[in-house]
């Protein structure tokens, strides 16, 4: 029969079940006698054993079946089961007994069988380690003696069941019963914690099947070498349910664990789905709650008597859902495909003593997995920590258990140097698995199988969970980001002093528990230093008081708080008791200051701490009529600071150590009874940041401005004096936008002016993005969206917050037409400079100082005339008249009238014979010196400059002339 | 070119504000001993200017013929290797650097740069003036490392290798390198040679100057020529035809420091100090450096504490015996806020965060203001 697997609904109900169970026991008081149970609930379960006994007998077929099977689960679980059975030693006969008895009912009841088989199985496989010994033992007496009703017991410690038959043999039973009790309290010692996860393992009615290696004895041994031990590993849970940590995290971790069954154990055996795991984590909450009533084998007792009600209430259910299931069931076997979950590593963070580690260590034996631990005693060089990962990851032990690895890697963020090796190996495990699943996922996945299987080999396929303290290391940076994180918070004092007591009671060691709280909270709930000092407390045969805690040898925690703790502690003090002890006030001081001495020395970033108090200060609300708390809380800011930089200056670190005695002295001036609101010092972060970028800017503008300029100013002076001025003078107010040639004399020469004194200090205006708060300051047109703004944002450094400057802003088309301007004159000064050179080259003397006039007419109509349009305009109307005319390069002897009409020099170039049309225009002034006859040239080329030759190149005629052009020449 | 430049003198014998100094120096090159100089004075006095025309006097016209590199040194600095960024100006025989602009790291620009430059004598085609010059900028921004390491350079390369050093207090460059040097003071020009200079340029502009207006630049100039001659230019472009009493305009940043101060002298108070905190983050954001903010801020607390003062003064007008105490207060009182300041300002230098100091300076101010107050009218 298939049965094996149980389908997730159906688990699903089981768990319901098991739930009603548990609700149901919760408020039993712990000690029952079980005797008495059984005896009450007889007449309510009587109708019950009937719909039982076949139940019982398909269990006992199942475990027929089961051991006939040969695959690895099965395998672990039978090792398992035969364990207890060697226990159960006493037990005469072994299944085949038990097995006719089966036989014997199936056929009775065949019917009702199949009815029932699916809860059946489920219940084969959750409770068979427990269940199923139990009945192998028990049942051999009773059950196959049971014709009629019957009932199953569990006793109360030993956590074995009886079946007993109702009504007539029931003083038998009890009697017998009592003999199995007595008899296993000989064994119960040893066994006590094997039971105890059985139970729990039902309680996690999934779990418990992947999870059957459970340690035969885990727990330490409670003989003589007890006194030798320290409490901390004596009383270390060895099971799930004993885990003090947060519920919360014990779950989530166990989760995380249970999703790697598939890609560890394989498909073939049964894995955890979806449904399951929910219930898991419903099951675990509740689970939780009985967790410290410490009753759980009286309850265990209890939850068997009753399980047989509940499970008829759903077996309706399940029947319903096993239909379904039973399609279900082979399209999920071929869909799921054995993947590891999402993100492979597991990060555990917290402070010291919660027990990570035991979480680690549990949950992994929990889920079947043999644990692999790397800590920072290990060597953790990147090469030998690789080899190491790779082993636990890939391989199994021949030798011993056959179960497979999980990697904890404790401490990790311990050695930033070593540790560091460990997480780039993991990391680069993982990203080698991400890489092979997307070239994977691109690729038939059929045929590259083979080749993926290959590439397997250095990926991650086995749990890793990596432990840390402090989760904001810097060597975990990366492995923060493709780990799954849990954060373990304290867990309630209540919880820790509930443990605590149950150790002393078990040491024999008085304490009460006001102690043990005030002892968890000094530890902060540091698990293994309370135990420590309790350990430590026995041996000195003394006795624990709460008031005493201080100033016993419990030492405090080292530990450095977050810098917004500190902060708090500084502007914030507790209102004192006024004057109940007079004496006390001032030791209360006294231990204040020291408190928050040490408090500012092991958090030691001074300066950040300085920068804090700084922005908070002010905001507080003492009471400072003439300001001289603030005065002197600044002063002591001040002198800190000093401090610092001389010991900074000095390298003599030591010095550090008087800096806390400052700030101290600002928390004695200015703690107040109100809670600070405190903020993160920014404003001086934003200030340096600021300021770096405006240096800059301020460093490339002047590197940009010529040196014989910049030469004479620095950055300091530049901001102190310049810029205003400088503003100021390249806006000014006369000067009025409008088109070049209606500017008056003077407004040319302001203009002129201007352009130099733009180009000379290489200012511009670009177009930057508009940005709407300005634009409403500004009341310049915009136009689509964009505004023209000084180059090197000058104007940045006279905008202060709140400042209005008096400048004026130019009108955008006076703007763009500076922009021209600016554009031309640097044009102009480039190519005047290269045509220094030539004419200096050239010797052409008269050249270079008619040059200058020249240059200085052009300059002063430039803005009007310069204006390429009219230029444009001129040339156009000029070509017009002569390009239809000449289609090809134009003769001489057409051109020469037209050319008279402009200059007689050029008449005359032209009549020697040019080969272009614009040589004959061009060549005069290179040529001009050339010439012999100097008188005549020199009036000509005089004539030629009163009536300056301007031309543009005309776009759309190219094909008539063409010749290599200069920009300069436009200009000239 | 703004006439800050436009007339700057170009040589020795056409400065006109330190004429005396020009011609001693003339002289000292002229007869081919020229020692290491020092130049030390307020900004806008004139160093440059005259360093400038020293090296022109010196090389003849070919040192205007300058180039601009930024180039990126590589120092060896023992365990590691320290990449610096520094821009020079060059002529073939002068190199204008400002190691400070390096930082901390100023120290290995003296140690290596300097020295490589130093050691590279050039090459003449005469052969006989083969000396060259360095200017340093801002040595009193230096380290002490830098200004330590300086020394045994100017020393060592001393026989054709020149330093002229700049700076703007001579007290904060060591003994050591000062008797090194031929030290020069240059002081602010007067105002009276302010007025002239603004009277040369206005007569070569063309410029109708109404009398008063020049000196009333002047006297707003703080003694700075180069303020002064910037301010003038911008009454220009503002408006022509000057008026004698023509508004002139002023530096954003002092407006906005006398704002702070004002704020200061309305209200002490916490809420204010932190409200004053701000604003002077803004000043040091634009690079206003926290030595002047300071300045200006006790400057025009003092011309405030006077109007405010004067207010009290007519409110109370009939008390005239309060009047003399009041006087007499005021001055203690500036006794006293210049106590403090020099005393916070000593603190910035040795300190790291200059806001601290400035602002326990507002805080302080506004605690001895207060309090006088209210000792004053009850």
């Amino acid at each position: 029969m298939d049965m094996d697997i149980p389908f997730p609904d159906e688990l699903e109900l089981l768990e319901e079940d098991f739930h009603l169970y548990e609700d149901y026991m919760e408020p039993e008081p712990p000690e029952i006698d079980d005797e008495e149970e059984i005896l009450e609930k007889e007449p309510s379960d009587s109708p019950i054993p009937q719909s039982n006994s076949p139940r019982l007998s398909s269990i006992a077929s199942n475990s027929v079946t089961e051991s006939s099977s040969v695959n690895g689960l099965k395998r672990l679980r039978s090792d398992d089961a035969d364990a207890p059975m060697e226990l159960v030693s006493d037990d005469a006969e072994p299944s085949g007994g038990k097995k006719s008895r089966t036989e014997n009912s199936m056929v009775e009841t065949e019917e009702a069988w199949l009815r029932y088989s699916p809860p059946r199985e489920k219940n084969s496989t959750v409770e068979e380690e427990t269940s199923l010994v139990g009945e192998e033992k028990t049942v051999f007496r009773y059950v196959t003696e049971i014709d009629g009703d019957f009932m199953p017991i569990t006793a109360p410690d030993s956590d074995e069941r009886v079946y007993a038959k109702l009504g007539r043999f029931g003083d038998k039973e009890e009697s017998k019963k009592l003999d199995l009790k007595e008899r296993h309290e000989g064994i119960m010692p040893e066994n006590i914690n094997v039971l105890m996860e059985r139970a729990e393992k039902e309680a996690l009615a999934k779990t418990l099947e992947a999870s059957s290696d459970i340690q035969l004895d885990p727990s330490p041994p409670q003989g003589p070498v007890m006194q030798e031990r320290l409490w901390v590993d004596k009383y270390a849970p060895s099971s799930f349910t004993e885990l003090l940590s947060d519920e919360q995290t014990n779950r989530e971790v166990l989760l995380w664990l249970k999703q790697w069954d598939s890609c560890v154990f394989g498909s073939e055996i049964r894995t955890t789905s979806e449904e399951v795991l929910s219930s898991l984590r419903r099951h675990t909450a509740i689970a939780q709650h009985h967790r410290l009533s410490g009753s759980s084998f009286t309850r265990k007792n209890k939850f068997q008597g009753r399980r047989t009600g509940n499970f008829q209430d759903s077996t309706f259910l399940d029947q319903q859902n096993s239909i379904a299931n039973g399609s279900q069931d082979t399209l999920s076997k071929k869909t799921r495909l054995p993947s590891p979950p999402e993100q492979k590593i597991l990060l555990l963070c917290g402070p010291p003593g919660l027990g990570k580690t035991t979480l680690a260590h549990v949950a992994a034996k929990h889920c079947g997995y043999h644990v692999v631990e790397i800590n920072a005693s290990d060597d953790r060089t990147s090469s030998t920590i690789e080899s190491k990962i790779l082993d636990a990851i890939q391989m199994n032990s021949v030798l011993g258990d056959a179960r497979p690895n999980c990697l904890v890697i404790d401490e990790i963020d311990g050695a930033l140097g070593d540790g560091k090796g460990a997480v780039d190996v993991i990391i680069k495990m993982v990203s080698a698995d991400k890489k092979a699943e997307k070239e994977n996922g691109s690729k038939d996945q059929l045929g590259k199988r083979s080749s993926q299987k290959g590439r397997r080999g250095a990926s991650l396929s086995r749990p890793v969970i990596c432990i840390c303290n402090d989760l904001y290391a810097p060597a975990l940076r990366s492995l923060r980001l493709m780990a799954k994180v849990h954060v373990f918070v304290q867990p309630t004092v209540n919880r820790i002093v509930s443990r605590l007591k149950y150790i002393c009671n078990q040491e024999g060691m008085r304490a009460n528990s006001a102690a043990l709280s005030a002892l968890a909270q000094y530890t902060e709930c540091d698990i293994r230093s309370c135990l420590n000092t309790l350990q430590f407390l026995y041996k000195k045969k003394e006795t624990l008081s709460a008031v005493e805690i201080g100033s016993q040898v419990v030492g405090q925690k080292d530990m450095s708080k977050s810098v917004f703790d500190v902060w708090k502690e500084i502007f914030y003090t507790r209102k004192m008791k006024l004057q109940s002890r007079s004496g006390g006030k001032f030791r209360n001081v006294c231990d204040k200051m020291e408190h928050l001495y040490s408090l500012l020395s092991y958090r030691g970033d001074y300066d950040l701490i300085l920068d804090g108090i700084h922005e908070n200060i002010l905001q507080l609300n003492y009471h400072d009529p003439v300001m001289q708390k603030t005065v002197k809380c600044l002063e002591m800011l001040g002198i800190s600071d000093l401090m610092g930089q001389y010991a900074m200056q000095t390298h003599h670190m030591n010095l550090n150590v008087y800096r806390p005695s400052c700030i101290i002295t600002v928390h004695r001036l200015v703690a107040q009874v109100q809670r600070p609101n405190i903020e993160w010092p920014k404003s001086n972060q934003r200030c340096r940041a600021l300021l770096l970028e405006k240096t800059d800017n301020l460093r490339s503008w002047l590197c940009k401005v010529p040196p014989i300029i910049s030469r004479h100013i620095n950055s300091k002076t530049l901001v102190e004096d310049l810029v205003s001025p400088l503003l100021h003078i390249i806006s000014p107010r006369t000067l009025r936008p409008m088109a070049m040639h209606l500017l008056s004399e003077k407004e040319k020469d302001n203009l002129t002016q201007l352009v130099s004194v733009m180009v000379s200090y290489a200012i511009s205006y670009k177009q930057i993005k508009s940005d709407p708060r300005l634009n409403n300051t500004r009341h310049e047109a915009t136009l689509d969206g964009s505004v023209l703004a000084l180059d090197p944002p000058i104007d940045g450094f006279v905008c202060f917050k709140g400042y209005e400057s008096c400048h004026n802003v130019l009108p955008l088309p006076m703007k763009q037409l500076l922009i021209h301007e600016v554009e031309n004159q640097k044009i102009f000064q480039g190519s005047y400079g290269k045509l220094e050179h030539i004419s200096e080259a050239k010797k052409v003397n008269h050249e270079g100082s008619m040059d200058k006039p020249l240059r200085g007419g052009l300059m002063k109509t430039d803005p009007a005339a310069l204006s390429a349009k009219n230029k444009v305009d001129d040339r156009k109307s000029y070509s017009a008249q002569h390009r239809p005319s000449h289609p090809t390069s134009a003769s001489n002897g057409n051109s020469a009238p037209s050319v008279s009409t402009k200059s007689s020099g050029a008449q005359k170039k032209s009549a020697l014979g040019s080969s272009s049309f614009f040589d004959r225009f061009r060549k005069s002034g290179g040529k001009g010196s050339q010439n012999t006859d100097s008188i005549d040239k020199k009036e000509i080329t005089l004539e030629r400059d009163l009536r300056p030759f301007l031309f543009k190149f005309n776009e759309g005629f190219t094909n008539a002339i063409k010749r290599p052009v200069r920009v300069r020449e436009f200009l000239l | 070119m703004l006439w800050v430049d436009k007339y700057r003198p170009k040589t020795l014998d056409q400065i006109t504000v330190h004429q005396d100094v020009a011609q001693n120096l003339k002289k000292l090159v002229t007869e081919q001993d020229c020692p290491h100089l020092l130049f030390f004075g307020p900004s806008g006095s004139g160093k440059k200017t005259l360093v400038m025309a020293l090296i022109r006097q010196m090389f003849g016209a070919s040192a205007e013929k300058v180039k601009v590199e930024n180039k990126t040194w590589k120092v060896d600095a023992g365990t590691r290797n320290v990449e610096i960024e520094l821009t020079t100006i060059s002529s073939t025989n002068h190199v204008e650097l400002t190691p400070s602009d390096a930082g901390f790291q100023d120290r290995y620009i003296v140690q290596e740069i300097i020295k490589d430059m130093a050691k590279n004598r050039p090459i003449d085609s005469k052969g006989k003036r083969g000396h060259k010059v360095l200017v340093l900028n801002d040595v009193d921004k230096l380290s002490r490392e830098a200004q330590h390491s300086l020394r045994r350079t100017m020393e060592k390369y001393s026989s054709y290798c020149r330093l002229i050093l700049c700076c703007n207090s001579s007290s904060r460059v060591t003994e050591a390198i000062r008797s090194r040097c031929l030290n020069v003071r240059i002081n602010g020009p007067t105002d009276d040679q302010i007025v002239k200079v603004l009277e040369f340029i206005g007569k070569k502009e063309g410029l109708q100057l109404p009398s008063g207006f020049a000196s009333r630049i002047a006297e707003k100039s703080n003694r700075s020529l180069r303020r002064a001659i910037l301010s003038f230019e911008t009454c220009r472009v503002q408006q022509y035809p000057f008026v004698s009493n023509q508004a002139i305009p002023p530096m954003d940043w002092e407006e906005y420091i006398s704002e702070i101060a004002s704020d200061i002298m309305k209200e002490q108070s916490p809420k204010r100090l932190y409200q004053v905190r701000g604003k002077l983050y803004e000043l040091l954001v634009n690079c206003i450096p926290p030595e002047i903010i300071l300045k200006v801020i006790i400057l025009s607390q003092f011309l405030l504490i006077f109007s405010v003062l004067m207010c009290d003064l007519y409110y109370l007008v009939s008390q005239r015996l309060l009047y003399e105490l009041l006087k007499k207060l005021d001055a203690e009182l500036k006794h006293e806020v210049c106590h403090w300041a020099a005393y916070y300002e000593h603190r910035m230098r040795l300190g790291q965060k200059s806001i601290f100091h400035i602002e326990a300076f507002v805080a302080k101010f506004m605690s001895i203001y207060k309090s006088f107050l209210i000792s004053t009218f009850g």
